[in-house]
């Protein structure tokens, strides 16, 4: 058993670090109210070969592999706890895997060169208004034509829409191809929201007003008639339910990790304070009842560290044809299942440590609290992650929808 | 064209505190980075072989002394654009001074064969004797120009600088080979390995040279060629706290020379 990284992965940590010390930490907390993350950032984060690292080098990305790109999410959620910049940088780096793995080659010649140098976003829209754990009720659909295919629909509640429309990019998107075959009829499949000479026709978008992470934008888009090429296809056609979920666990694990990374950079503010801070006459950080509580949250977030960590290793292993597909999906769920509960349970705690302080907008921690708290959420809710887990280790006609 | 550039690998001093009882660097758990300075000097180096890649074909080759993890120095060096590293490593090479750290660097730069410019940081922010550049220069027997910001010309054989003094700045101009130890502009912002150059690192040539490879005088190098040894380390008592003055300019600086005076200071 060796738990350690390799002598690549500690130099790719180091100046990922080295970075992000320098260049985001610094203005994490100007996101908020700017609602935007700097373009100057967005440049660096190119430079430096993050974006969309899963996308092999031929199209401008470096190939990392989950727990390489889970070493990236760890050190961008340090410095910016806030959540905006983790999550531009995983979803690109989740849905670049499955461009990567399932894309055609036109396509990622396409895209994959634009977005590795930051210049269009790659996001990811499965959700709808009534449609999000439960996939199959998706009402969006594509039809095939005799050069490619028509969609029509409505997308709702997906990160970097104002980013993929305005700057250029587009979605990973599935839509249902055959109705009747319920989730076996669906396909996925690249949707430009801006591509080459400008905005999609027939794309819509609305933004929404966030509680947290504000960096990035969220909104959704109807979609009326609106023609993609052949190439665009995502894998089979029909059999995009299947592969939506390889995304969706490669971006669970990130999530994880950021949720792990941005809680423990939260309790580290939070001990400066506790050791800084008197009352009584003695510093708050020898009262046992804080004390108790940081050694705590210190272990349930590296274990949930170390569990991400696990889970995004048997990812790769699947990738390599070593585990499982359902093995993969319960270490995932595993990962996830707390992940949104406990960082938000160590972030609220270092609040209450600061007393008054710790409710005002001034506070880091606050910021920080808001955006963890969209992970009980997105990529797959916690309650899904305990369906996931109860259907492997029960089996299949354990699930209690059917 | 050779370049050389010669690395350590320091504590970072940013979290280095010291130990009030014994005066020594606390370094548990204090992170290992490359010596800043001389991450200056690699980049002047990766920058004078960008500007000459038209005419001349050119080799960066990082050398460095001390114990196995300081490869991780190197291969920092590597992704940022160095061709080869070198690291000197064997016990045989441990408690050396700046004297027998310089003659062991001096072999390895001599056991090169071919070399033009050597660039090393002015100092080591771990030690700052900022000695071993100007040793290496000595034991080698070529010029050095010292505290280099910046490289102005590089021509016909020869090379133009930019060395800072207490008062200033003179330009030198030298032969090759030559040395240089480089002193970084406040204006330098270090470089971050890209994720694409850190893949390509690990594929460039890394040797490890112990004092067998080496050759020279045995007795020449750690602790047995060190002629200084180190007695005690401190840190100074404080002095007291300094005065500021925020009345307007003019009251101030009578407010200033009027406590040298009282302090018979001058």
């Amino acid at each position: 058993m060796d738990y350690s990284f390799t002598e690549e992965q500690e130099m790719i940590r180091q100046s990922v670090r080295e970075f992000a010390e320098k260049k985001i930490a610094p203005i994490a907390m100007e996101m908020e109210k700017t609602k935007e993350i700097p373009l100057e950032i967005v440049k660096g984060l190119a430079e430096l070969g993050v974006i969309a690292c899963t996308a092999a080098p031929e199209y401008g990305g470096v190939g990392f592999d989950a727990v390489t790109a889970g070493i990236v999410a760890e050190e961008l959620a340090r410095a910016d706890p806030t959540g905006s910049i983790p999550v531009f940088f995983l979803i690109q780096a989740s849905w670049g895997h499955v461009l990567n793995k399932y894309g055609t080659e036109e396509c990622k010649k396409e895209v994959f060169p634009r977005v590795t140098k930051g210049e269009w976003f790659l996001g990811i829209a499965t959700t709808e208004s009534d449609a999000g754990s439960d996939l199959g009720s998706t009402r969006t659909r594509i039809t095939p034509t005799q050069n490619g295919y028509v969609v029509n629909g409505e997308k709702m509640y997906i990160s970097g829409v104002r980013e993929a429309y305005t700057r250029g990019g587009g979605h990973v998107t599935i839509a249902k191809q055959t109705p009747e075959a319920g989730t076996r009829g669906m396909s996925l499949f690249y949707l430009p929201l801006h591509g080459q000479n400008g905005p999609t026709p027939g794309i819509t978008p609305t933004y929404l007003d966030d509680l947290g992470r504000e960096g990035i934008s969220t909104g959704g888009f109807t979609i009326d008639n609106v023609e993609i090429p052949k190439h665009y296809l995502i894998g089979e056609e029909n059999k995009g339910f299947y592969i939506v979920h390889e995304g969706y666990e490669f971006a669970r694990g990130l999530i994880s990790i950021i949720c792990a990374s941005a809680g423990l950079k939260s309790l580290e503010n939070g001990m400066n304070y506790i050791k800084q801070r008197k009352c009584f006459g003695i510093p708050i950080g020898k009262f046992e009842w804080i004390q108790f509580k940081l050694a705590e949250h210190y272990t349930k977030l590296t274990m949930l560290k170390d569990l991400a960590f696990k889970a995004m290793y048997i990812y790769d292993q699947e990738q390599k044809g070593k585990a499982k597909r359902f093995e993969v999906s319960k270490a995932i769920a595993m990962a996830k299942m707390f992940a949104q509960e406990w960082a938000c349970a160590a972030v609220d705690d270092v609040m209450q440590w600061q007393g008054a302080f710790g409710y005002t907008r001034e506070c880091s921690d606050q910021c920080i609290w808001r955006a963890l708290r969209s992970f009980g959420w997105a990529e797959g809710s916690k309650e899904i992650m305990r369906v996931i887990v109860g259907r492997e280790l029960l089996g299949k006609e354990f699930i209690s929808y059917r | 064209m050779e370049f050389v550039v010669l690395v350590k690998q320091v504590p970072d001093t940013t979290e280095v505190k010291i130990d009030p009882k014994t005066g020594t660097l606390i370094r548990d758990g204090v992170p290992s980075i490359l010596n800043p300075f001389d991450q200056f000097a690699l980049e002047e180096a990766l920058r004078l072989r960008e500007k000459i890649k038209d005419k001349i074909e050119t080799n960066v080759t990082v050398i460095s002394m001390g114990p196995p993890q300081a490869k991780s120095a190197i291969m920092k060096c590597l992704a940022l654009g160095a061709d080869k590293g070198i690291l000197l490593s064997d016990r045989a090479f441990a408690g050396a001074d700046t004297w027998a750290t310089s003659y062991t660097l001096a072999e390895a730069v001599k056991k090169l064969g071919k070399y033009d410019i050597v660039f090393c940081g002015q100092q080591a922010i771990d030690g700052d004797t900022a000695q071993v550049g100007p040793e290496v220069a000595q034991l080698l027997g070529i010029p050095q120009i010292t505290y280099v910001d910046s490289i102005l010309d590089f021509q016909n054989g020869k090379l133009t600088a930019r060395s800072l003094t207490d008062d200033g700045y003179r330009i030198i101009e030298a032969k090759l080979p030559v040395l240089l130890t480089c002193s970084t502009p406040s204006s330098f912002e270090p470089s971050n390995p890209s994720m694409a150059s850190i893949l390509k690192a690990n594929k460039k040539p890394f040797l490890t040279w112990t004092a067998d490879d080496l050759g020279g005088d045995k007795s020449r190098f750690g602790l047995s060629g060190s002629p200084t040894q180190v007695s005690r380390v401190y840190s100074p008592p404080v002095r007291g706290k300094g005065v500021v003055y925020k009345e307007n300019i003019e009251e101030a600086v009578k407010k200033v020379v009027e406590g040298i005076m009282e302090k018979k200071v001058i």
